[in-house]
């Protein structure tokens, strides 16, 4: 049998068999009587031991085997206890490191010592990295470099290790590959892997002089294997036959309407000129939406592998939590998916840590609302305390007491999500919320969606991101400023409306409008920009969004109105103008500019201060 | 024998902080540039030990005034210097053969380090 051309397929389908072993067993740890899952359980299990089998994989299908062996004990009790769901899910763990062998074309890993009992699999690992090791040519090193977390640069400082350590030898593999941190991949760590004739000491000790490292260690091989497998993960997607049939015979229409235009073309057919082109709309049309469709993904490839995380996290704090997905089936670009995972699964993790006090509910809810999707992470827990978030921002002096007292609750959540304060470690412990949130709300706002943040004290919090279906394809609203065209995801404007001037007051220096009751402070678009001013006008023309956690009203010269456009990144250097987050060239030729205030407003307050 | 630096920033009050970081640290302070075009016809003159080199400027940047240095001479050992916020500059003329860089605001203690470091090769 040809083995290589069935690899990738016995791979990916052993994977979904895993997970949905990790999803039986967690649900299984809640209801350990329940035949059917059990019998589920063994199903899975017999899968993956048939297809290794016939793929000639023998330590992978005895391993299975051995599990098929315990789940036919359980099914005939009819249970299954705590000590054996964690001695599965040690098995699947152990599992995919087989299948990480199988894909990286080692030989398999033993596993007679797991199947003989008592030895825990993780040492297990320790005892086999260093048997793998020796096989190894020992001129190659691997290299672990942590950067302190005050490095102010680290792109350019990963950047400079690495030239340094290509003094050292010849470099094999480095994670995050040198392009990817050129192009502004975030880590404070590094993997290298360096063909060298140098010792490890000496290594060690050239590098002792850089004091921005906090930690330099030479790991065993399958640390960094871990770490490859996690950036190998997305690379492939599975479509389905039907779709590419689609494909083809949208090719194929596109082919003759090209031979009708033409023709219709060269004898100055104007009707048929018009009717081709009506048809080529209906095609383009038809493409697009087919095109969106192959990048769809269902939220369940996020949200399937968090019921393991909430059950280690309650594992380890002791709390009882129940984990809810409603909606796991709704669709959204792969684009924002992946750039979901993180955020997701940070916030589960909060709401457990900090959220949820002894026992209670975690529930992510999704569903969608015309051109945009709205995903909901709530807890019955104990709230965000209004208070204590003001004391604090009282003290980082994110707040000035007298806007301290006149915030409104809402407003005051979103202070959570600002990096300095978050990044103060107490704050976790008093407030319960706060690390990495603005990780949260970057990610979202990056994908052009809006988080927003509620909560009621001691009857719990909510978190909503409202994100729209598509990254590429925007919805956009188009302003004009000073005769520039610039655009603003429709996902990021609350409100637009038109003011007399009549109704803008002042309030301090600021100008401000009475809007439902609050006032909302106004912002003209020119001089944000650095625009020349522009006359005054009978009616304001204001977009209502939200920057830096706050509302505010823009003003512009006028709302030129919506339109679905293709957003692309613009080539260096435009890519470093502050406040620009892409273009796109609209249907009549005109380039418009993605607007992006934050960047513009945060150097402005920062000169303010 | 004392190393020998040539500072170039369009700043006087960075030049004059570097200088004296520099002095306090027994290096001698061959020259000082305003701009790119300057910093190129200095080196040729002092053929110094370091650069420090500052990367936006007027006239000719500092990206530009270090690939022209290490053009005529490869050994050229320049550091550059720049303010937070412009890593994917910083990277830029990392990946054109700076040697290392300093981002500003610095302390003291982070330029020592910096030069001492590239200085030991």
């Amino acid at each position: 049998m040809d083995i290589a051309k069935y690899r990738e397929m016995f791979l990916t389908e052993a994977a979904e068999h895993l997970q949905n072993m990790v999803s039986l067993l967690v649900e299984l740890e809640a209801a350990p009587e329940d035949r059917n899952g059990i019998a589920a359980l063994f199903r899975e299990a017999h899968s993956i031991k048939g297809m290794a089998a016939t793929m000639s994989y023998s330590a992978t299908a005895q391993l299975a085997h051995h599990l098929e062996d315990q789940l036919d004990n359980c099914r005939s009790l009819g249970q299954i206890s705590s000590t054996q769901i964690d001695y599965l899910l040690a098995a699947v763990d152990l599992l995919e490191g087989l299948l990480q062998d199988i894909r990286q074309q080692l030989p398999e890993r033993s596993v007679e010592a797991f199947i003989q009992g008592e030895i825990p699999h993780q040492g297990l690992e320790l005892l086999e990295s260093v048997s793998c090791s020796e096989d190894l040519d020992n001129s190659n090193l691997l290299i672990h470099l942590r950067l302190e977390e005050t490095v102010a640069a680290p792109g350019p400082r990963l950047l400079v290790l690495l030239k340094k350590l290509e003094e050292f030898g010849r470099l094999l593999e480095t994670i995050p590959a040198e392009e990817n941190i050129l192009q502004g991949e975030i880590s404070r760590t590094l993997e290298v892997r360096l063909k060298t004739d140098l010792s490890q000491e000496q290594i060690f000790t050239r590098l002792q002089k850089y004091s921005e490292l906090a930690e330099i260690t030479f790991p065993p091989e399958q640390i960094v294997e871990k770490q490859r497998k996690q950036q190998a993960v997305t690379t492939t997607v599975r479509v389905g036959t039907d779709l590419l049939d689609h494909f083809i015979n949208l090719t194929g229409e596109l082919i003759t309407n090209r031979y009708c235009l033409q023709t219709a073309a060269a004898e100055r057919n104007w009707s048929g000129l018009n009717e081709g082109l009506g048809q080529l709309a209906r095609l383009v049309k038809n493409l697009h939406h087919q095109v969106l469709q192959v990048r769809m993904m269902p939220l369940a490839t996020v949200t399937d592998r968090l019921p393991r995380t909430v059950r280690d996290l309650c594992r380890s704090s002791g709390k009882e939590v129940e984990f809810v997905v409603d909606g796991a089936s709704i669709e959204l670009d792969r684009a924002i998916i992946e750039a979901l995972t993180d955020p997701l699964t940070h916030m589960v993790r909060n709401a457990i840590d900090h959220g949820i006090e002894q026992q209670g509910r975690v529930r992510i809810k999704a569903w969608r609302e015309r051109d945009q999707v709205l995903i909901q992470i709530s807890d019955n827990g104990r709230g965000i305390d209004p208070e204590k978030i003001r004391q604090r921002a009282l003290q980082c002096g994110l707040l000035s007491p007298v806007q301290a007292e006149n915030i409104r609750d809402y407003d005051l959540y979103q202070l959570i999500c600002h990096p300095g304060f978050s990044t103060v470690e107490e704050i976790t412990e008093t407030s319960g919320r706060g690390v990495g949130m603005d990780v949260v709300k970057t990610a979202v706002e990056r994908l052009g969606g809006i988080l927003m943040i509620d909560s009621v004290a001691g009857e719990g919090s909510r978190m909503t991101m409202k994100l729209p279906l598509s990254v590429a394809i925007v919805r956009m609203l188009l302003i004009e400023s000073a005769g520039s065209l610039l655009g603003l995801p429709i996902t990021r404007v609350l409100q637009t409306l038109e003011v007399s001037p009549a109704e803008v007051r002042t309030s301090g220096k600021q100008l401000v409008i009475t809007l439902q009751g609050e006032l909302l402070p106004l912002l003209s678009l020119r001089k944000i920009l650095r625009q020349p001013k522009g006359q005054v006008k009978k009616l304001l023309s204001l977009v209502v969004t939200e920057v830096l956690g706050r509302k505010i009203g823009l003003v512009v010269d006028r709302l030129v109105g919506q339109q679905e456009v293709f957003v692309q990144g613009l080539p260096a250097p435009f890519d470093r103008l502050r406040g620009n987050n892409g273009g796109a060239i609209l249907g009549d030729g005109r380039i418009m500019f993605l607007l992006d205030l934050q960047p513009l407003l945060e150097k402005r307050r920062k000169k303010e201060a | 024998m004392a190393k020998r630096v040539l500072i170039v920033d369009d700043a006087l009050f960075m030049r004059t902080l570097l200088r004296d970081i520099f002095t306090a640290a027994g290096w001698n302070i061959v020259a000082e540039a305003e701009n790119g075009l300057q910093a190129i016809e200095q080196y040729h003159l002092q053929q110094p030990d370091l650069v420090s080199m500052d990367i936006v400027m007027p006239e000719m940047g500092g990206i530009d005034a270090m690939k022209t240095i290490l053009s005529t001479d490869p050994a050229a050992v320049v550091v550059v210097c720049s303010a937070l916020g412009q890593e994917s500059m910083i990277m830029e003329a990392i990946k054109a053969g700076a040697k290392d860089f300093i981002v500003k605001p610095f302390s003291d203690a982070q330029v020592l380090e910096v030069i001492e470091r590239v200085a030991a090769g």
